[in-house]
């Protein structure tokens, strides 16, 4: 069973498409990034698979379930922080755990207590009165006590401070090596999540760019460098995601198992930011097919 | 979820019952006098159709005192429709905040999450209704019993319509509230709607639901049963057929004998001595028809825009 797999989802907002044709599968007990830039159709996703907006075409289950058809047995299993953790102001923290307790059967109380307890948060306190940092945790203490099979967590930390943002994915760290859910987080910078993600998903335009493991990504990636001349030789065999050229050589990402077999190309492994990055400013830029064409000449 | 509910609608409730509060502490004073005022007349045993003259005079002086503050009295009709309104705000709020999606990923279905927060929020305002209308029947209790329940600044305050007029007022903030998503105006729009629609259902409406009876009578006579404590819309002299005499007399001479909102029918006879009066009025008793139509008919729109806000949200708010 996959923890969410879509087939071809696509959501619409009036006339504009915030995610198509998405197809991908991201397994039980891993914890994938979903990166992309502001827009891409992150929120949308994560949405859609916690039930929260419903799909315009395509299909999506999650852990095995249509999100919005049978929501009494789907919500107790999914967790969700929303970007920028909205919680009620006017709660105190000990209004939020009641919360928590009154909405959520598989409630575990002792857990939420003893998270706020280990956070030093007075349980009196208003949350409108918490740090940014603070009201990040104790939104994620409201979805962690949920007792979750999956937790997705939209752009947990872009409103954090350096500090609270380790902190935050320390704890989502934690809680994956002892509790083994699965976790979908997004992100628009790629630094937050690789230290904690196993599998990666690039959305860009509404559409998923690259979807994999991230030793799989890793291994599959990597930057050839030769003369200018022979590009097109090299590109037929293998997928080209970025193509640099100077006046004397033409250096080019590609997605490919099969070797260069050519002592004037030179072979670099590379890091996967360098390949994030690559895979969104192609998407940004797209190099018109013309143009590959006239390098083959 | 019901606490919950409760939790998010507490300040709002608890500013709804300060109002009702507010609305005691200020009528309770002058209640209690008006009260005693009323004993001390041995007003009582003055409320028949056909009062002795020392009864009229009683009345007349009774009324005279405690007229004005009666009227003053009229604009607590504004009351549900603050209540209403108010009640609305939490959960537009809500949507404004985007905090209906903490909710939402709890375990409880957005459809029990809006049908217990609307049924709540609509409950308290079912209570808050009971309670104005009990205070100022109560405060009306002896106006009431000299002069009446028909006219509309009375009519408004006592009976069943203002639970009709607050469910009204909430529907209205709410449907705005859930297609804007904004509390602040919502509040606004609602309570300006309500507002318009009240006075043009007053003005207009009512009277168009309920045509008036008319009457003519020998203005020798006595008043005729039938015009005890009714609604008044309009006493003028006429012929024998109703139609009105004296067509040369202008606005500004009838004005002469209007004391505020009525017409002194002894100026008129004294200054035109007309053989016939001819009346436009809603018998007294209409009373309890006319209230339960018209809070049906309230409270009917009301519900209904309070459905369409859950079915908004239930579709729209993700």
């Amino acid at each position: 069973m996959s923890a969410l797999s879509a087939q071809g989802l696509g959501k619409r907002f009036g006339s504009t498409w915030a995610l198509r044709e998405c197809t991908l599968d991201v397994p039980v007990g891993s914890v994938t990034a979903l990166v992309g830039p502001n827009g891409a159709g992150k929120t949308t996703l994560l949405q859609l698979a916690m039930g929260l907006l419903r799909p315009t075409t395509g299909e999506l289950r999650v852990l095995g379930l249509v999100p919005r058809d049978d929501v009494v047995a789907f919500l107790p299993r999914v967790a969700f922080v929303a970007q920028d953790h909205p919680l009620h102001r006017r709660f105190t923290v000990r209004d939020t755990l009641k919360l928590g307790q009154k909405l959520n059967p598989s409630w575990d109380d002792d857990l939420a207590r003893a998270r706020i307890e280990h956070l030093g948060l007075p349980l009196d306190r208003k949350i409108a009165k918490l740090s940014g940092g603070q009201q990040s945790q104790v939104a994620l203490t409201l979805a962690l006590a949920k007792r979750p099979e999956l937790l997705l967590l939209d752009e947990p930390v872009a409103s954090l401070d350096p500090l609270a943002r380790r902190e935050f994915l320390s704890t989502v760290l934690e809680v994956v090596s002892e509790t083994g859910i699965s976790v979908i987080l997004s992100s628009h910078i790629l630094a937050d999540l690789e230290r904690v993600c196993d599998h990666l998903v690039i959305l860009s335009h509404a559409r998923t760019l690259l979807v994999g493991a991230i030793d799989d990504i890793l291994a599959e990636h990597r930057l050839v460098t030769g003369p200018r001349a022979d590009a097109a030789s090299v590109a037929r065999g293998s997928d080209v995601i970025r193509e640099r050229r100077t006046e004397r050589q033409t250096s080019l990402l590609v997605r490919s198992n099969a070797h260069v077999y050519d002592a004037r190309w030179e072979q670099h492994e590379v890091d996967l930011e360098e390949i994030v990055l690559a895979y969104l400013g192609a998407d940004a830029a797209p190099v018109p097919e013309r143009e590959l064409d006239g390098a083959a000449a | 979820m019901i606490w919950v509910s409760w939790r998010q609608q507490r300040a709002e409730t608890i500013v709804a019952a300060l109002i009702l509060v507010l609305v005691a502490l200020v009528l309770l004073p002058s209640g209690l006098h008006m009260a005693s005022a009323y004993d001390h007349d041995g007003l009582a045993a003055c409320v028949g159709a056909h009062p002795s003259p020392a009864c009229s005079e009683a009345i007349g002086s009774f009324t005279a005192r405690f007229d004005r503050i009666g009227n003053l009295i009229a604009w607590f009709t504004l009351v549900p429709g603050i209540i209403g309104v108010l009640l609305a705000a939490p959960f537009v709020l809500q949507l404004e905040h985007g905090t209906y999606r903490l909710d939402w990923t709890q375990s409880v279905s957005p459809r029990r999450w809006i049908v217990t927060k609307l049924g709540l929020a609509a409950g308290a305002a079912l209570v808050a209704s009971l309670l104005l209308t009990g205070i100022v029947t109560w405060w009306r209790g002896p106006l009431i019993n000299v002069q009446g329940r028909m006219e509309n600044s009375v009519y408004d305050s006592v009976g069943t319509v203002p639970l009709g007029y607050t469910l009204f007022a909430l529907g209205l903030a709410l449907a705005v509230g859930v297609v804007w998503r904004r509390a602040a105006p919502a509040v606004l729009v609602g309570f300006g709607a309500y507002f318009a629609l009240r006075v043009f259902f007053d003005l207009s409406l009512r009277t168009r639901l309920f045509p008036p009876h008319s009457l003519t009578w020998r203005a020798s006579g006595a008043d005729p049963p039938s015009l005890h404590h009714a609604w008044l819309i309009s006493e003028r002299p006429s012929d024998r057929l109703g139609h009105p005499v004296y067509p040369h007399v202008t606005r500004a001479q009838l004005e002469q004998c209007a004391n505020g909102a009525r017409v002194s029918k002894d100026c008129l006879l004294t200054n035109f001595h007309p053989a016939f009066m001819h009346a436009v009025y809603e018998p007294a008793s209409r009373f309890w028809t006319m209230q339960l139509l018209e809070t049906g008919l309230f409270a009917g729109v009301g519900v209904v825009l309070i459905a369409f806000a859950g079915w908004w949200t239930h579709r729209r708010a993700a």
